[in-house]
């Protein structure tokens, strides 16, 4: 009994050689298991196996074996890279935005805090489509454009149809997905933490750089990939906001997959994606968590 | 949107003139930063519901003066009706499934052994990582393959519908709920559940008295996070749908092309008049919840524990 | 004796162009093949018997299914219940009622999709069996033909289609009429702001020569199919050509007109040139007649280009493997009476290609060259064939869709 709880002690779960430990983490990982193996193993096959063929005449593929796909998706690889830069900025401008948006929520807002978060989310259960094109209004020549234009004697000024209008509608669009986790780690925060950092003197950057930072860090990286790779497939805004003056790979994807029917060129160009997210991400995760000690292995 | 003045006054009564000044700038800085934000994200709504009122029939910005009309012909349009609630089926099927699911996920993830988990993190990243429809045209192409082959086999009559976009939607909000719920584990603390073991209470105890109050907030969030997203999405919905599961994205997009009419506009502003009310309610049932276990934290529960060992 | 079997299928497969069951079928043989691979000859004899023939049954069975949608049509009561899968608002609301009502169809359901390619590659990925109609662009049904997306309609049950003007009869994309029934049809062509654009631009020709002078200032729709028409017409060449020479010189054309445009939108065109964000466009007539209607903005003119441009037909289909095949073809005819077909005209704003139809229509519609383009004209149009597959023209189409606004 005694070595039990004192093995409790110091592992806070179980010990390992427990079968039944073993088999509640068997049975809590289980249903997601299935669900990867079934929704997203399987479907990944199947594109692999495809960006093999090649396209058939109307469309869809022949499962002949080519490695062509691979090489026309390394040519033409202008929007990746504008899909690169769009992404980071947009990640970027949401971590300015959601930071003091969640600290406030998370520190200031006191009773109010559920009614904030939930009031973030509400308004993207209107159709994001029709909110987008009241974007189309405000920012178009009968609203914002026109009246800067008029202000500065412009009269073919344009907001709409630029990289501008492009981010904000991203950060309009995403924003909740980097504020919710940096809120979720900052309002577990133990506040006494900060309130001995500035009895021991230290001013409110050191405190904040010291602290508070550190222990939101996971949610900070978390809200960056939540962000960063969806915005990296991201098409309907800058077709819409940006008039498709700005293309970028998801443009590319979804002409090849839909317009063309080339599902061969689209699911080569789709791996080569994948692949080259999957290095960067799991890159990224390694290099934020390198300083950090401790029990948690990855911020996951 | 007001501050409890309580945190604000405490650099006040540290007696230091130079910092208050400093320390109110931030303040104020902060709750205008939040304020120009909510209204970056209302401004939009309002548009919508502004002109949700216009009695023209042409061109929704063209305000031809105040009317009702198009409220009336959304509350008697079947077919707008029918997609708003196939997609709050959807939207509240997919939230369940994947908090519950990607909650235990998160929790199961902590206990894996090292083998496991990489595979199983690389997964959730891959299942973000890939374009919604690549995933969206391959998950069709499953779905119909394995059809083919179950129905004859098992005598049965599946079907594209509710059931794949479901399916489909939980793939990505699974990742999403363990995504944030593994974020407030890592910062959790971990003293009380330790205290918990310490008293041999059983796993199930530990997690629902200890663990899953502090992992609320993240799991509500999850929770919300999800119904959003399938809420309104459109790209995996479009393709892996079947007869008669249109849902509300599916049928804007489609008649966009006929040009955005107040009616649209009339929809939304609906969806936004019931979520409201829901909130409101859900804010008031919270709020009583709140009270009456306010007293009810982690000390509470570990005192309870021992009281009980000792009783 | 199971391995001829299975080489033979496999090479009959590797000719056909692969849909979602062939790729089935692949797997499976693979799968099977692998399995005889791994349990040798003696030892694996039952196992391979079993796996072949699973293979060779699940063939027959998807031919003997191809087989049936041609005699889709079962004879017999009509159901209750009616799946149609088509594009948005494109069936007047009152007419879905008054078919329910007459036909005592309690179930109509109306799923939407937003393009030809969504139609397709949807179908294309295996959605096949869920719905009975559709209203997919007459360029495609070739396609869905070959693909056995479609059945055959059985006309005696829809004697409505003699009203069907001869024009849109025995057309290239269904010689034999077998597969379709013409629902409406319109014209690619100029819209332009008269009030700003002052310059005569009477064809497709003028229209790139004066666009630079707009730059900036110019929409098209977003459909490879459409655009390509302009150039090619102003060079004097077919709107299908697969000529590679023709299309780079078009290809050209259209890389030098990218840097003018403002954006390429199907959706929203109408408003840009409402508000004046655009002066020209290369467009459909969706949104123009209304802005021609209205006083800020008569001036708007729609005009089908004298070198020649593309009408297009939308057509109905059923669909294989139709759960209400019946329903389905009670409604083909029931949407080409007369009347309810001249509401459809006057709901949607197109042409009909009903002739009994067009004495309910009013006449101002009628007289519209717009929307009821005079048959002279119409005889000089081309229709489109579809080329969406055509690499040289989706290279081009790429890259004028990624160097659109560019300097």
């Amino acid at each position: 009994m005694a070595t039990l709880a004192r093995a409790a002690s110091v592992h806070p779960v179980p010990p390992r050689r427990s079968f039944r430990a073993g088999l509640l983490t068997a049975v809590l990982l289980l249903p997601a298991s299935l669900w990867y193996l079934v929704l997203l193993v399987v479907p990944l096959a199947i594109v692999v196996v495809m960006s093999f063929g090649t396209p058939s005449r109307i469309g869809g593929f022949d499962p002949v074996f080519s490695l062509d796909n691979y090489s026309q998706a390394f040519e033409r690889s202008t929007p990746f890279v504008t899909s690169l830069v769009m992404a980071i900025a947009g990640t970027v401008l949401c971590l300015v935005t959601a930071l003091p948006l969640a600290y406030f929520i998370a520190t200031r807002a006191g009773r109010r805090k559920s009614l904030l978060i939930v009031l973030l989310i509400v308004p993207f259960w209107t159709s994001f489509l029709i909110r987008t094109y009241a974007w189309l209004t405000i920012l178009g020549p009968d609203g914002l454009a026109g009246f800067i234009g008029d202000l500065i004697g412009d009269p073919a000024f344009r907001i709409l149809g630029t990289p501008a209008a492009v981010l904000l509608g991203l950060v309009y669009g995403y924003l909740p997905l980097m504020v919710f986790p940096i809120y979720v780690t900052m309002e577990r925060m133990d506040r006494g933490l900060v309130e001995a950092s500035k009895d021991l003197g230290a001013g409110r950057l050191a405190t904040f750089r010291q602290i508070t930072l550190p222990i939101t860090l996971p949610g900070l990286i978390t809200g960056s990939i939540l962000v960063f790779i969806p915005l990296m497939g991201e098409y309907v805004i800058p077709a819409i906001l940006g008039y498709g003056r700005v293309f970028l790979v998801g443009n590319q994807l979804v002409l090849q997959f839909l317009e063309a029917r080339n599902w061969p060129e689209g699911a080569a160009r789709a791996v080569v994606l994948i692949l080259i997210m999957l290095v960067s991400v799991t890159f990224y995760i390694w290099f934020s968590n390198r300083g950090r000690k401790g029990r948690e292995v990855s911020v996951l | 949107m007001s501050a409890t003045a309580g945190v604000a006054a405490t650099p006040a009564t540290r007696g230091r003139p130079r910092r208050d000044r400093f320390g109110d700038l931030v303040e104020g800085w902060l709750r205008g930063h939040t304020l120009l934000v909510y209204s970056f994200l209302y401004i939009p709504i309002i548009v919508v519901v502004v002109f949700s009122f216009n009695a023209t029939n042409r061109r929704v910005t063209d305000w031809q003066g105040f009317s009702l009309r198009w409220y009336e012909s959304v509350l008697s349009d079947t077919v707008v009706q029918g997609a708003l609630l196939n997609s709050l089926i959807v939207a509240s099927s997919t939230a369940i499934i994947a908090t519950i699911f990607g909650t235990m996920a998160a929790l199961g993830l902590q206990r894996a052994p090292r083998w496991f988990r990489t595979p199983f993190e690389a997964l959730t990243f891959i299942s973000i990582i890939v374009p919604e429809i690549v995933i969206a045209l391959s998950t069709l192409v499953f779905f119909s393959s394995a059809f083919d082959v179950l129905n004859p086999l098992l005598d049965l009559r599946l079907r594209l519908g509710f059931q794949t976009i479901i399916a489909a939607h939980a793939l990505f909000n699974i990742s999403l709920v363990m995504l944030l719920v593994r974020a407030r584990l890592s910062g959790m603390d971990r003293t009380h559940v330790e205290a918990s073991y310490d008293l041999f209470a059983t796993p199930w105890r530990t997690f629902r008295q200890i663990t899953f109050p502090q992992l609320m907030p993240a799991i509500v969030a999850g929770g919300l996070l999800s119904f959003t997203f399938s809420f309104d999405d459109y790209v995996i919905t479009t393709f892996v749908s079947g007869a008669g599961s249109t849902t509300l994205p599916l049928y804007v997009f489609g008649t966009i092309r006929k040009g955005v009419t107040p009616a649209t506009n009339a929809v939304a502003a609906v969806m936004l008049l019931i979520t409201l009310s829901v909130l409101l309610v859900g804010q008031f049932l919270v709020w009583r919840n709140a009270r009456r276990a306010g007293q009810r934290g982690a000390q509470a529960s570990v005192a309870g524990m021992i009281a009980e060992q000792s009783g | 004796m199971a391995q001829d079997e299975i080489e033979r299928t496999i090479r009959r497969m590797a000719q056909a162009p692969l849909s979602r069951r062939g790729f089935m079928h692949a797997t499976t043989l693979s799968a099977s093949a692998a399995f005889l691979a791994a349990c040798g000859a003696k030892s694996g004899a039952s196992a391979s018997a079993g796996a072949p023939a699973s293979a060779a049954a699940s063939v027959e069975a998807s031919t003997a299914a191809s087989a049936a949608p041609s005699t889709g049509a079962v004879s017999g009561d009509i159901e209750k219940e009616l799946f149609m899968y088509n594009w948005g608002d494109y069936v007047d609301p009152e007419n879905i009622e008054a078919f329910k009502a007459k036909f005592g169809v309690t179930k109509f359901t109306y799923d939407t999709f937003a393009s030809n390619d969504e139609l397709l590659t949807k179908l294309q990925g295996g959605a096949i069996g869920q719905w009975d109609v559709s209203a997919p662009t007459a360029e495609f049904v070739p396609a869905m033909r070959d693909q056995k997306f479609i059945q055959k309609i059985d006309f005696t049950k829809v004697p409505n289609a003699k009203y069907i003007e001869a024009t849109f009869k025995g057309v290239w994309w269904d010689p034999t009429n077998e597969w379709q029934l013409p629902k409406d049809w319109g014209t690619t062509g100029i819209t332009l702001r008269t009030k700003v654009v002052k310059e005569e631009v009477k064809t497709w020709k003028q229209f790139f020569e004066v666009a630079p002078k707009y730059s900036g200032r110019i929409v098209a729709v977003d459909s490879p199919g459409d655009v390509f028409v302009a150039p090619l017409k102003s060079l004097g060449y077919s709107l299908n050509t697969k000529v590679p020479a023709e299309l780079e010189e078009a290809g050209k054309i259209l890389l030098a007109f990218a840097p003018h445009v403002l954006a390429l939108d199907s959706d929203q065109y109408n408003t840009k040139i409402a508000t004046e964000e655009a002066v020209m466009g290369l467009t459909w007539t969706g949104g123009i007649l209304e802005l021609r209607d209205d006083p800020e903005t008569a001036d708007t003119v729609y005009r089908i280009p004298e070198d020649g441009t593309l009408f297009w037909l939308d057509t109905w289909v059923i669909l294989a493997d139709a759960p209400h095949p019946n329903a389905a073809h009670a409604f083909l005819n029931f949407i080409h009476e007369p009347e309810v077909q001249a509401k459809e005209t006057v709901t949607n704003q197109y042409a009909t290609p009903n002739s009994e139809a067009k004495k309910f229509v009013d006449k101002k519609m009628l007289d519209d060259p717009a929307i009821f383009v005079p048959d002279d004209v119409l005889a000089r149009l081309e229709g489109a064939e579809d080329t969406s597959t055509d690499p040289i023209r989706l290279d081009i189409w790429e890259e004028f869709k990624s160097k659109i606004g560019q300097a």
